[in-house]
């Protein structure tokens, strides 16, 4: 397959910058392929994993909420935060998902709270999730 | 200064040489921080810039944006988000960007909401009895974006719910070494015409260059789902790196002051210790002479 180039950057840097040969996001209206020579395109992600394919084998990175541009010459995601799935810290996803259940579970919670714990404990899944565990 | 007698210039030699101790130190301390700020600085940069582009990009495409972030309303109420330091003793870098704010809204009918950000800001505004809505004092030195986060939900939350009409942020801009400018920046109601977000960007001291800039401007995206949705999508996105750059950037122009500030106060107590051991060594001088004269002159008297 022809490969183009894709760049990753996060607020803590530039996450990931190369040559790839098939990207899988998951948009916030689905999952999207992009390939090279793809047609100008934006859209927004929503909390999930992305497959990036690098000589012919698939890595796997949590995403959590950004930007997928998909430009001439090169395709940008910007996004919140990434992570490779091999390198995701298991047991610290483990602890912000029980303490996201467990602040779920109280009831007195304003809707904006309630908002944010939901936030974090799909972030906690999706890592975990990335993660293979 | 009154020529005061050998044991008081001594004493004083020795106080303001353990200040110079003191001033020196902070000096460095402050130096080790710019630096680290910088670093800092040039990771945030290129998530910043490519924003930037895009939010430029669409905003290029279609004008007439209508979403809730760039509606302009009459504006009664304004929050404003202020960052100073934590501490004193950095010449004028707090008492600078405090001054800008009060002058900013003393024509105000009602005060402003504030955020915040840094221990001098909040115990000043709780002194002056504002509305705080939030404060996060000890927080530039450690940005987290976590945090930056809520700031800029609370900041879209209050400004999408109408209790606030305008959100601007101060904060002091870092432009060189010797050069720190009390910054005032209007977060929203977002403007699309506006070239850049604003001078965040470009510092070529702060950052190496960087290589985003799209060499050809795609035309005819398509957006998914909408235009409207995407750049909904990004103003928080531009918000938090806003306000997560302005820490950053305030943080390094506090160490800068500060080392301006204790360079030359090491430097005044210098000249200083100079000036009080020729004091010093003059009046020794003068003893030894008094009790030679005292001798000779008892010598004489005997003889």
């Amino acid at each position: 397959m022809t490969p183009f180039k894709l760049q990753i950057i996060t607020p803590r840097g530039v996450f990931f910058k190369g040559e790839t040969e098939n990207v899988i996001a998951r948009t916030t209206v689905g999952d999207v392929g992009i390939l090279a020579k793809h047609e100008p395109y934006v859209a927004a992600l929503g909390i999930g994993k992305v497959r990036i394919k690098i000589d012919g084998q698939y890595r796997l990175a949590a995403v959590s909420s950004g930007i997928l541009k998909v430009g001439l010459d090169k395709t940008t995601i910007l996004a919140q935060s990434c992570e490779w799935g091999d390198k995701i810290d298991v047991e610290r996803a483990e602890e912000a998902k029980k303490t996201a259940e467990k602040r779920l579970s109280d009831v007195s919670l304003s809707a904006n709270e309630h908002a944010v714990a939901e936030f974090k404990l799909k972030r906690a899944l999706n890592r975990l999730d990335a993660a293979g565990k | 200064m009154p020529k005061g007698n050998m044991k008081s210039i001594k004493r004083r030699i020795k106080s303001v040489g353990s200040t110079l101790q003191i001033t020196r130190a902070m000096e460095m301390v402050a130096s080790s921080k710019l630096r680290r700020a910088k670093a800092k600085a040039a990771i945030l940069r290129p998530y910043f810039n490519a924003l930037d582009e895009l939010l430029k990009e669409i905003a290029a495409e279609k004008k007439d944006f209508a979403t809730i972030f760039t509606a302009k309303r009459e504006v009664k109420n304004r929050l404003f988000i202020v960052i100073a330091g934590d501490r004193e003793l950095a010449g004028g870098f707090n008492s600078n960007i405090l001054r800008l704010v009060s002058s900013n809204s003393a024509d105000d009918s009602t005060p402003p909401k504030i955020i915040a950000i840094g221990k001098r800001t909040v115990d000043y505004f709780k002194k002056y009895k504002h509305d705080i809505v939030a404060e996060y004092p000890y927080f530039a030195e450690n940005v987290k974006a976590s945090q930056c986060a809520d700031i800029a939900n609370i900041a879209s939350d209050l400004f999408k719910t109408g209790e606030v009409d305008e959100v601007r942020i101060f904060y002091t801009a870092y432009i060189s070494a010797l050069r720190q400018d009390a910054t005032d920046l209007k977060l929203l109601p977002f403007d699309t015409t506006k070239e850049k977000a604003e001078g965040i960007t470009e510092k070529p001291e702060m950052v190496e260059s960087s290589d985003h800039s799209d060499s050809k401007i795609a035309r005819f995206v398509n957006y998914d789902p909408s235009p409207e949705a995407v750049f909904d999508r990004i103003i928080p996105m531009i918000l938090l790196s806003i306000i997560n750059c302005a820490c950053v950037e305030s943080f390094a122009s506090e160490q800068s002051a500060r080392r301006n500030a204790m360079e030359s106060a090491s430097d005044n107590a210098e000249e200083m210790i100079e000036k009080l051991s020729l004091q010093y060594n003059r009046a020794r001088q003068e003893k030894i002479t008094n009790e030679i004269n005292e001798i000779v002159g008892g010598a004489n008297a005997i003889s």
